[in-house]
């Protein structure tokens, strides 16, 4: 039997539809290489493994039967990681979080249920920084998530376990969630495609929030292609969520094309260790030989995007998380003899340290005689820069630059000093300010490192970003799949 | 320059029990943590605008209640005779 867990979801589909193997044999395989590698991963939190087959014989009854491929679905039989903040009907879902520890939701978060209803099997749910709070997926309650490529070193974060398990060919794709870089990261750390999409393209129903005027879900695969086959599936309206853009989803295909105006973001580059720069200037290099017009720009406003997010995603996430009083759900811890206070004090100091980091430096942005010297600035910066950005857009069709200043660096060490590691998200989260989408995208390597590149296109301009992408990624043809 | 007193009181804001240990490394990386937001002082922005939300009120979906199949409480821990516990008021 061929190994079937390297192939995409294209290649997937195609082989279940066309009967040359089974959704069963398939999902089997899938099953048996998480058994095998995921001890030296730690992607998963939690496996399906009943689930996922018997979905799997429903798609496979369906294709025996002839059923038309629509019905069948987009995705049919492939096999989907989810990250463990969004919401799965059934499936416990813990945000790698004590204070949710025993959390089933009654639910499926929009997404999930789109990705079903296109023929997908939910396999499992992916380790995360506890909701979503990190960049290297070491503040979870499960342990560290490692790096497929070397697996001394973090993933990126905070969707390190849907990075990692795409690349470790445990899945063919996953979802993440992207506030301020926590898809684009993990991916360009672990040599995968991942998308945050424009603010508004993809539902967040049942994604459990953490600042909510900044997060997409996104998702994660080997290829450009992939991704646009689950932006077909989960993109559009909802009306359990206002946010969502109340217009027609345009389909998205796959068409590698030159001819694109191409700004490299000059601060990016500069700011970024050597081997990323070179690499990224390699990649400015081959879109020019791809018939696109490059040019080196350049964006002020960057100094100050940071400081910006770290204040919004700061006080969104104390306000957010103020609903966690382990009464409703949480794990179990009497409430007799416990004052009303003291009760809800005592549970929620189960939050681990970078989520109390977070509520703490929130509540103090937030406190009286502040809002207007941090939150009421920090929203005039995002305004700041949503115009450079448009601007800038008017004279380019795609901004480009590394999606991460950094290597991937080794387990722990940057764990203890929370400054340092805020500072590494500094090219990712101009996207999550200014709402605009953002794909990483494989570029090279540097140290036997994985490098991504970065490309940015205005609002719902997600079709341009694939034309890149897609250009760029069959001219690199940058390898894929680590040895494990 | 923020206190260990400050952290304490921020911590029952926020209700977080800290332990004596949390609060003293607290204090220090939230001073840190604040320090780079300061960053945003030395930029002015009295010309600007803040970013405000793009739909008006009137344009949100009506909030019609609507029926929901399976229990939304399953995950509370306590519960009796169809009422939800929680730690007495005063």
């Amino acid at each position: 039997m061929v190994n079937l867990c390297s192939l995409t979801a294209e290649q997937i589909v195609k082989g279940i539809i066309n009967g040359d193997f089974s959704a069963e044999e398939y999902i089997s395989q899938i099953l048996e290489r998480i058994e095998k590698i995921d001890d030296k991963i730690n992607a998963f939190i939690i496996v399906d493994s009943s689930g996922a087959l018997e979905k799997a014989r429903i798609i496979d009854k369906k294709v025996r039967n002839g059923e038309d491929e629509k019905d069948i679905g987009a995705l049919a039989g492939v096999a989907v990681g989810i990250k463990d903040n969004i919401c799965t009907r059934g499936l416990r879902t813990t945000c790698a979080s004590k204070m949710l520890q025993d959390y089933v939701p009654p639910y499926d978060a929009t997404v999930v249920k789109k990705l079903k209803d296109n023929g997908a099997i939910i396999v499992g749910k992916l380790n995360l920084d506890e909701f979503a709070m990190g960049s290297t997926t070491e503040f979870s309650m499960y342990g560290s998530t490692h790096n497929p490529w070397n697996i001394g070193y973090v993933p990126g974060g905070s969707s390190g376990g849907s990075a990692a398990s795409v690349a470790a060919s445990e899945c063919a794709l996953s979802l993440g969630s992207d506030t301020g870089g926590s898809v684009r990261c993990p991916a360009s750390f672990c040599s995968i495609v991942g998308l945050k999409p424009t603010y508004g393209r993809v539902s967040r129903f049942g994604l459990i929030s953490y600042a909510n005027s900044l997060e997409q879900v996104g998702p994660m695969g080997k290829t450009v292609s992939d991704i646009v086959m689950v932006m077909n599936s989960i993109s559009g309206m909802d009306n359990n969520d206002q946010t969502t853009l109340d217009s027609e989803t345009p389909r998205y295909a796959l068409r590698p094309k030159g001819n694109i105006r191409v700004g490299l973001l000059k601060e990016l580059v500069e700011g970024a260790e050597p081997e990323i720069s070179k690499c990224i200037y390699s990649a400015m290099d081959l879109f020019s030989k791809l018939d696109c017009k490059c040019q080196e720009t350049s964006m002020k406003s960057i100094e100050y995007a940071l400081a910006s997010y770290y204040t919004i995603a700061m006080a969104e996430s104390s306000s957010n998380l103020a609903r966690y009083d382990n009464i409703r759900y949480g794990f179990d811890l009497s409430p007799d003899s416990y004052e009303w206070n003291a009760y809800f004090a005592k549970v929620r100091s189960n939050f681990g340290e970078e989520v109390k980091r977070r509520i703490i430096a929130g509540s103090y942005v937030l406190s009286s005689g502040y809002y207007g010297k941090y939150y009421l600035k920090a929203q005039k910066v995002r305004a700041m820069l949503k115009q450079e950005i448009s601007l800038l857009l008017k004279t380019f069709d795609v901004l480009i630059g590394p999606t991460m200043p950094v290597l991937p660096f080794k387990v722990s060490e940057k764990i203890d000093d929370p400054l340092k590691m805020y500072m590494i998200d500094i090219d990712t989260v101009i996207a999550n300010l200014t709402g605009i989408p953002a794909i990483s995208v494989p570029a090279g390597f540097g140290k036997n490192l994985p490098i991504g590149l970065q490309i940015m296109a205005g609002e719902f301009q997600e079709q341009i970003l694939f034309d890149a992408a897609s250009l760029f990624e069959s001219a690199a043809n940058v390898h894929r799949s680590p040895e494990l | 320059m923020i206190s260990k007193d400050e952290i304490k009181h921020l911590g029952w804001l926020s209700r977080l029990e800290l332990t004596e240990e949390e609060i003293s490394k607290y204090a220090f990386q939230i001073k840190e943590i604040v320090g780079y937001l300061d960053k945003l002082d030395s930029i002015s922005l009295t010309e600007i605008e803040p970013v405000r939300s793009k739909k008006k009120i009137s344009e949100l979906r009506k909030d019609h209640v609507k029926p929901f199949t399976g229990d939304a409480l399953e995950g509370s821990k306590n519960r009796k005779d169809g009422f939800i516990k929680g730690p007495r008021l005063i």
